[in-house]
C-alpha cells in the first residue's frame, strides 16, 4: 500500500524520509525523557518534604516556642510572626497596589508616564528579594536603630505591591469598556464607574491577584533576613524583632542540632502547604470569574 | 407647580451636585496616580538607597571592588569578585540543567501529551513553581548534596577529572556542597517558571499554522523546530532571561548549598559563593561599616546586573505581544 | 471482502441516483477521491452524515452550504489533518488512488505531502519566501540548490506570484501583503507537487483583487489537479468549479455538475439556499 502512494507522488526520497521519521522519534522521545526528568525531580522534592515533614509533625509543633538547641520545641512564636507579618503586608501592599493599578487600567493608559510605570513595576515584579531586604534595611532598620517587625512587614508589603498592581490592571482592561460607558450613561461620575462597576466586574480576578501575592510572601525569607531578623521568644511587639517560619527554617535547618532540624521540615511543610492552598484557592477564584464573563 | 419644582431641582442638582461629583472625580484620579507614582519611587528609592548604602565601601576600595577577590573582614578588604563569579557560574549552570529539561517539558506539554493529561501537568507545573526557594533549598542540603557527594562528584572526578583540559573543572575532593551542586538546584528550582512561560509562549503559535506545516507532511519536531521556534524566538528568548534574571538574583536555593568561600576555584566542584548567598550569610554578622557597606554595594552589583537581564527580557516579551497583537 | 465492496459500489450508484446528475456527470473521469459512507464525530457529536462522493481528477470540486454544515470538516479529513485534534473521529472510507486513508496503517505525513492544503487565512511560515517554499519540498526531495532554485520558480509561477516576488525571495514571508501571502502558500503547497489540492475557503479574508487573481489561479491549476475547494460565497463556487456538492446539517443535499445545481437543482433546500433564501 505504502509502495502505491509512493509512485503517486513524484519523485519522494524514502530515505530523507526514513531519516526525518527517525529524528522526529528522537526528539520526542528526548522530549518525553526531559519531562519524565524534570517531573522525577520535582516530585522527588515533594516527596522527602512530605516524608520529613510528616515525621516531624505533632501536636507541639503548634502550641509550643521555638526550643533552644537541643530542646524539644515548637514553631508557635514563628508561626504567629508570619502571619501577623503577612497580613500586616497585605493590609499595606493591597490598596496601594489597587489604586496604583486602577490608574493605569482606567487614567494612565497608554501615556508616557504609564509605560514608565509599567516597565518599572514589571523590573520590582521580578527584582531579587534580598535587594528589597536591603532597601528596607537602609531606609528602616538603619534609621530605627534596631530590627523590627515593622521592617519586615514593610519588606513584605514591598513584594505584595507590584504583584497587585499588574493583576489588578489586568483584570480590569477585561472589563469591557460597554459596561463602563453604560455606566457612565446613566450619569454615574467616572469614580463611581470605576469603583462600583469596574471594580466589581473584577473582583474575583483582584482577589486572585491578592491570594497569590500572600502565597508569594508566605515563603519569602531573604527580605526578613536582616529586617524582621529573628526573635527566640513570644513578642507581639511590632517594634521588636520578631520570629517568622521563613527564617527559623533557614536557621534551624543550617544548624547542627536534630531537634531544629525536624523542626525546620516541620516549618518547611507547613509553610508548602499553606502555599499551595493559596494557589489552588487563587486558581478557583479565576476560574470563577471567567466563568461568570 | 409640581412640574416646575421638579425642573428647578434638576438644575440645581445639575450644579451643586455636578460640582461635588467632578470634585470626587478629581480626588480618585489623583489618589490613584499618587499611588501609581508610589510605584515609581519604590524603584528609585531602591536604587538611591544601596547606592548611598555602597559609597563607604565604593570610597574605600574605588572600582576595584569588583576586580579584586580579597574577602577579608578581619583586615577590612573587600572584593566583589568571587560573588561576581559564583553568581554567573551557578546561574550558567542553573540554565544549562534547567533550559532543555523546560523545554522538553513544554514540547511535550503542547504538543506530545495526551488530552486527559495535560491539563493536571499544566496545573502541578505551575503549582510547582509557586514552592518557596528555601524548600529546594533544604532539600538541596539534606537531599542532594549528601547524593552529589556520594555518588555524581566522586565519578565526576573519576571520569572528567582525569582527562585533560577538564580535570581542572572537575578537582576533587568530592565536598556535596559547591558552585554544581548550587546550579543544580538552581536550574530544578527555575524549571517550573521556564516550563510555564515556554508553554504559554508556545500556545501563541496559531493552530492554522502549524496545521500548514503539517499540511504539509512535517513530522510534529519538524514543526516544533521549524514553525513554532522560530514564530515565538523572541518570546522564548524573553521567557529564558526572565528564568536567567531568577536564577542571578535567587537566595535560598543558593546559600544553604554554595559553601559560602569566597575563593575562586578553578574547579565548580569546589565551594564558592554568590551575591545573595553572601549577603544573606554574612549581613547580620558583620561588624563595621566597611564590611557592611561592601555588602550593601554587592547588592547594588547585583540589581545592576538583574536589571539589565530583565529589562531585556520585557523588552523581548513586548515585541512578541507586538508581533501576536498584529 | 470483494463481494462487500462491490455491493458497498452499488449502494454508492444508488445513493447518487436521485440527483440525476452525479451520475452522468461523472462519466468517462477518473475518479481521484472516493468517499464512503464516511461519518465524523466531534466528541460524541455527528458533524457528518453519510456522506458518499466521487472527487475527480483535473477538475474542481466546491462544496458549499451554511456555516457548519461540516463542509470544512469534510475537507479536513481529506488530509486527515483532523487527527492532530483528540476526540475527532473518522468512520467510512476515503479511497485516494484506491487505498483507504482512513485505515490505521496510513502514513500522514506521506499522505499530506500528497494532499495539499490552503486555509481560510494566509499562514506563511516565519521565513523568508524562498524558504517557506522549500521547506515542504526539503521534506521528501533531495534536490541540488539549481533544482531547488527551480522548483522555487516553478512554484512561484504556477502560484502567479514569480514577478512581484523574484527580486525579495530572501524577504521575509510575512512583509508580503495579504493577497500576495496566501498566493505564496499556494505556491508552497504546489511545490511539493500533491496530486490534490484542498482549499479552505481561500479567498475569505482576501480583498476582491486578490481574490479574482486567487480564482483564476484556480482554473489554471485544475489542468494538473484534484482540487476541492470550500466556499462561502456562492458566485465563486459558480464560477471556478466544474461539480458542486451542497451541504446542509451535516449531509450531502445535493451533488452534481455546477452548471446543473445552479440553473436547475433538484432539492428544494439547494434552491432555496443558492437563491439566497437562507444561509
Amino acid at each position: 500500500m505504502t509502495q502505491a502512494s509512493a509512485t503517486a507522488v513524484h519523485s519522494i526520497d524514502f530515505g530523507i524520509y526514513r531519516r526525518r521519521r527517525l529524528v522526529n522519534g528522537a526528539a520526542l522521545t528526548l522530549a518525553l525523557g526531559a519531562a519524565g526528568l524534570g517531573l522525577f525531580w520535582l516530585v522527588a522534592i515533594l516527596w522527602t518534604l512530605l516524608w520529613n515533614g510528616l515525621g516531624s509533625l505533632s501536636f507541639g509543633l503548634v502550641t509550643q516556642m521555638t526550643p533552644p538547641p537541643g530542646a524539644e520545641g515548637g514553631l508557635l512564636n514563628a508561626i504567629f510572626g508570619t502571619v501577623v507579618m503577612t497580613s500586616l503586608a497585605t493590609m499595606l501592599g493591597t490598596p496601594i497596589g489597587i489604586l496604583a493599578g486602577t490608574w493605569l487600567a482606567e487614567f494612565g493608559k497608554t501615556n508616557k508616564l504609564a509605560e514608565a510605570i509599567r516597565f518599572i513595576n514589571d523590573i520590582l515584579l521580578s527584582a531579587p528579594s534580598i535587594i528589597v531586604g536591603l532597601f528596607i534595611y537602609e531606609v528602616l532598620v538603619i534609621r530605627m536603630g534596631h530590627f523590627s517587625a515593622w521592617a519586615g512587614a514593610v519588606a513584605l508589603a514591598v513584594i505584595v505591591i507590584p504583584v497587585v498592581v499588574r493583576t489588578t490592571e489586568d483584570m480590569l482592561k477585561l472589563v469591557p469598556n460597554s459596561l463602563r460607558e453604560a455606566a457612565a450613561a446613566l450619569g454615574a461620575p467616572q469614580w463611581k464607574v470605576v469603583t462600583m462597576v469596574a471594580y466589581r466586574a473584577a473582583r474575583n480576578g483582584m482577589i486572585t491577584g491578592v491570594l497569590l501575592a500572600i502565597a508569594r510572601i508566605s515563603g519569602e525569607t531573604a527580605p526578613l533576613l536582616f529586617t524582621a531578623l529573628n526573635n527566640q521568644f513570644w513578642s507581639t511587639d511590632m517594634n521588636a524583632p520578631m520570629a517568622n517560619l521563613p527564617v527559623v527554617i533557614f536557621q534551624y535547618a543550617m544548624s547542627p542540632y536534630e531537634e531544629w532540624q525536624r523542626l525546620a521540615w516541620g516549618g518547611a511543610l507547613m509553610i508548602t502547604l499553606a502555599i499551595l492552598i493559596l494557589n489552588i484557592g487563587a486558581r478557583t477564584f479565576a476560574a470563577l470569574s471567567t466563568k461568570s464573563k | 407647580m409640581t412640574e416646575i419644582a421638579v425642573v428647578s431641582d434638576r438644575t440645581s442638582l445639575a450644579t451643586s451636585h455636578g460640582q461635588r461629583q467632578r470634585l470626587q472625580d478629581a480626588a480618585f484620579r489623583l489618589s490613584t496616580l499618587f499611588f501609581a507614582l508610589v510605584v515609581l519611587t519604590l524603584l528609585g528609592g531602591v536604587i538611591i538607597a544601596l547606592v548611598e548604602g555602597s559609597i563607604p565601601a565604593l570610597k574605600a576600595f574605588g572600582l576595584g571592588f569588583v576586580a579584586t577577590e580579597v574577602w577579608n573582614p578581619v583586615t577590612e578588604k573587600f572584593g566583589a569578585l568571587a560573588p561576581i563569579y559564583g553568581t554567573l557560574i551557578t546561574s550558567l549552570i542553573a540554565m544549562a540543567v534547567g533550559v532543555p529539561v523546560s523545554f522538553g517539558i513544554a514540547i511535550f506539554l503542547t504538543e506530545v501529551c495526551p488530552v486527559w493529561l495535560k491539563r493536571p501537568l499544566g496545573v502541578a507545573i505551575e503549582l510547582l513553581a509557586g514552592i518557596p526557594s528555601i524548600i529546594y533549598g533544604i532539600w538541596g542540603l539534606f537531599v542532594f548534596a549528601p547524593f552529589m557527594q556520594s555518588t555524581v562528584q566522586p565519578f565526576l572526578i573519576g571520569t572528567l577529572g582525569q582527562l585533560p583540559f577538564l580535570e581542572d573543572i572537575f578537582m576533587g575532593p568530592p565536598y556535596g556542597i559547591g558552585i554544581l551542586t548550587a546550579g543544580i538546584i538552581l536550574g530544578i528550582m527555575v524549571l517550573p517558571f521556564i516550563t510555564s512561560i515556554t508553554r504559554d509562549v508556545f500556545e501563541t503559535v496559531p493552530p492554522m499554522l502549524k496545521e500548514s506545516a503539517y499540511g504539509l507532511g512535517a513530522t510534529t519536531w519538524e514543526v516544533v523546530w521549524r514553525v513554532v521556534l522560530p514564530y515565538t524566538r523572541v518570546g522564548v528568548v524573553g521567557g529564558l532571561m526572565l528564568g536567567l534574571g531568577r536564577a542571578l538574583g535567587e537566595t535560598m536555593a543558593v546559600t544553604f548549598v554554595i559553601g559560602n568561600s569566597h575563593r575562586i576555584a578553578s574547579s565548580i566542584l569546589a565551594p564558592g559563593t554568590t551575591i545573595s548567598a553572601a549577603i544573606a550569610n554574612e549581613f547580620t554578622e558583620a561588624v563595621g561599616d566597611v564590611y557592611t557597606s561592601s555588602l550593601v554595594a554587592l547588592g547594588l552589583i547585583l540589581f545592576v546586573i538583574t536589571f539589565i537581564v530583565l529589562t531585556l527580557a520585557k523588552l523581548m516579551l513586548l515585541r512578541l505581544q507586538r508581533n501576536a497583537g498584529t | 471482502m470483494a463481494d462487500a465492496s462491490r455491493t458497498m459500489d452499488i449502494r454508492t450508484e444508488v445513493r447518487r441516483q436521485p440527483t440525476g446528475n452525479g451520475a452522468v456527470a461523472g462519466a468517462g473521469l477518473a475518479e481521484k477521491i472516493t468517499i464512503r459512507d464516511l461519518n465524523f464525530y466531534y466528541d460524541g457529536f455527528r458533524a457528518l452524515k453519510n456522506i458518499n462522493l466521487p472527487l475527480y481528477d483535473r477538475r474542481v470540486t466546491a462544496f458549499i452550504g451554511p456555516s457548519g454544515c461540516g463542509k470544512s470538516t469534510l475537507l479536513r479529513i481529506l488530509n486527515r489533518i483532523y487527527d492532530l485534534y483528540p476526540k475527532q473521529r473518522a468512520e467510512g472510507e476515503v479511497l485516494l488512488d484506491g487505498d483507504n486513508i482512513l485505515s490505521a496503517k496510513q502514513d500522514l505525513n506521506l499522505l499530506r505531502a500528497r494532499v495539499g492544503m490552503v486555509f481560510q487565512k494566509p499562514t506563511p511560515f516565519p521565513m523568508s519566501i524562498y524558504d517557506n517554499i522549500a521547506f515542504g519540498v526539503k521534506l521528501y526531495e533531495k534536490l541540488s540548490g539549481d533544482e531547488m532554485d527551480e522548483r522555487v520558480e516553478f512554484s512561484l509561477r504556477r502560484a502567479a506570484l514569480w514577478d512581484e516576488v523574484k527580486d525579495k525571495l530572501r524577504q521575509s514571508g510575512l512583509s508580503l501583503s495579504g493577497g500576495q501571502q496566501q498566493r505564496l502558500c499556494i505556491a508552497r503547497a504546489i511545490a511539493v507537487k500533491p496530486s490534490v489540492l484542498l482549499l479552505d475557503e481561500p479567498t475569505s479574508a482576501l480583498d476582491p483583487i486578490s481574490t479574482a487573481k486567487c480564482e483564476e489561479l484556480v482554473d489554471e491549476l485544475k489542468s494538473d489537479y484534484c482540487i476541492a475547494i470550500v466556499t462561502h460565497n456562492m458566485q465563486q463556487a459558480a464560477r471556478v468549479s466544474d461539480f458542486t456538492a451542497f451541504m446542509y446539517l451535516g449531509e450531502l443535499v445535493e451533488y452534481g455538475e455546477t452548471e446543473t445545481i445552479f440553473t436547475n437543482p433538484s432539492n428544494e433546500k439547494t434552491a432555496e439556499y443558492i437563491t439566497g433564501r437562507f444561509g
